[in-house]
């Protein structure tokens, strides 16, 4: 069973990359490239600006994104970057599958295509649309709290989002659903450490970012469902017929 | 009798099967959206960088 279930990972993760670097490299990576533009602007008049400038690190643009020598290693631009853009969404798309496979088997759900998906589309509302409707997807350079606390906001969102939507759908009796809501409300409540600071990047790129990048998530999460239940039959097929020829 | 102890026995024997599934779907699950969504080594950063910004990782 449980090579059943890595296997269908891997290709429900596989097959989701292919569609969803697709995207991102006609969608997403053009604004980000653009916006770095902005970023690389910002910290050079940053450094004009003021006389101490090699004194003060840029806040944001200057730790990763300047090309200097004492650089850490970042792909090189253009097709090493596509690589690597891709690779990770493999990766990312397989960890997120093996999770999605994990919780389909908790719960005791047989994977089929159909609830793939609405598992898939539980995983987008847990990691991808509640943390966003707090910390909205950035472009580089715009301003933004310490990373630690948004991650830690982040992650607290994605497990009370994913907790409230199993006592709703699960569970769904009226005092958990009434609980469940609570849950997925409580860290909007709470508040998300979200900032504005004054930036260079048109407004209206960083909106076309937020909305691109949460279609974007939706297909890719959407692919990994579907394809999860449909390979989950796949490999099962196969274990069944190698037990009746042995 | 005898059907529903086999049966029975084979709950059993595939519940500790599928448990032993969803741990290691877990926690593989969880480490390689670790690697690309959080990881703070620069190198794993700079590599996922454009992934991270789309999936709406918190990223720098």
């Amino acid at each position: 069973m449980t090579i059943r279930l890595l296997s269908a990972a891997l290709v429900a993760g596989f097959l989701a990359a292919v569609v969803a670097t697709g995207l991102q490299f006609a969608l997403t990576s053009p604004l980000i490239l653009k916006a770095e533009v902005y970023e690389e602007q910002a910290a050079k008049q940053a450094s004009l600006a003021s006389p101490f400038a090699g004194l003060i690190v840029p806040a944001h643009g200057g730790e990763h994104h300047e090309h200097g020598a004492a650089e850490e290693w970042q792909p090189a631009p253009g097709v090493e970057r596509m690589a690597y853009t891709g690779l990770a969404t493999l990766v990312g798309g397989v960890g997120y599958a093996l999770l999605l496979g994990a919780a389909m088997l908790a719960l005791r759900r047989q994977p089929s295509p159909e609830i793939g998906l609405a598992f898939g589309i539980a995983g987008f509302l847990c990691v991808a649309l509640a943390p966003a409707m707090g910390l909205p997807p950035e472009l580089p350079g715009m301003g933004s709290a310490p990373l630690g606390i948004r991650q830690a906001w982040w992650l607290m969102t994605a497990l009370a989002t994913a907790v409230g939507l199993y006592l709703i759908a699960v569970r769904r009796v009226p005092l958990t659903i009434a609980g469940g809501l609570a849950l997925i409300m409580a860290p909007h409540l709470v508040g998300a450490p979200f900032v504005v600071e004054e930036s260079r990047l048109p407004a209206a790129l960083a909106a076309q970012f937020a909305a691109r990048s949460l279609g974007i998530s939706l297909v890719f999460w959407a692919v990994i469902g579907l394809a999860y239940g449909w390979a989950w039959h796949l490999f099962g097929e196969r274990e069944a017929a190698r037990r009746s020829h042995a | 009798m005898s059907t529903s102890a086999t049966l029975q026995t084979a709950t059993t024997a595939s519940a500790s099967e599928s448990t032993r599934a969803i741990v290691i779907a877990a926690l593989l699950g969880l480490g390689l959206v670790f690697m690309t969504g959080f990881a703070p080594a620069m190198a794993l950063h700079n590599a996922a960088h454009d992934f991270r910004h789309t999936q709406n990782f918190p990223c720098h």
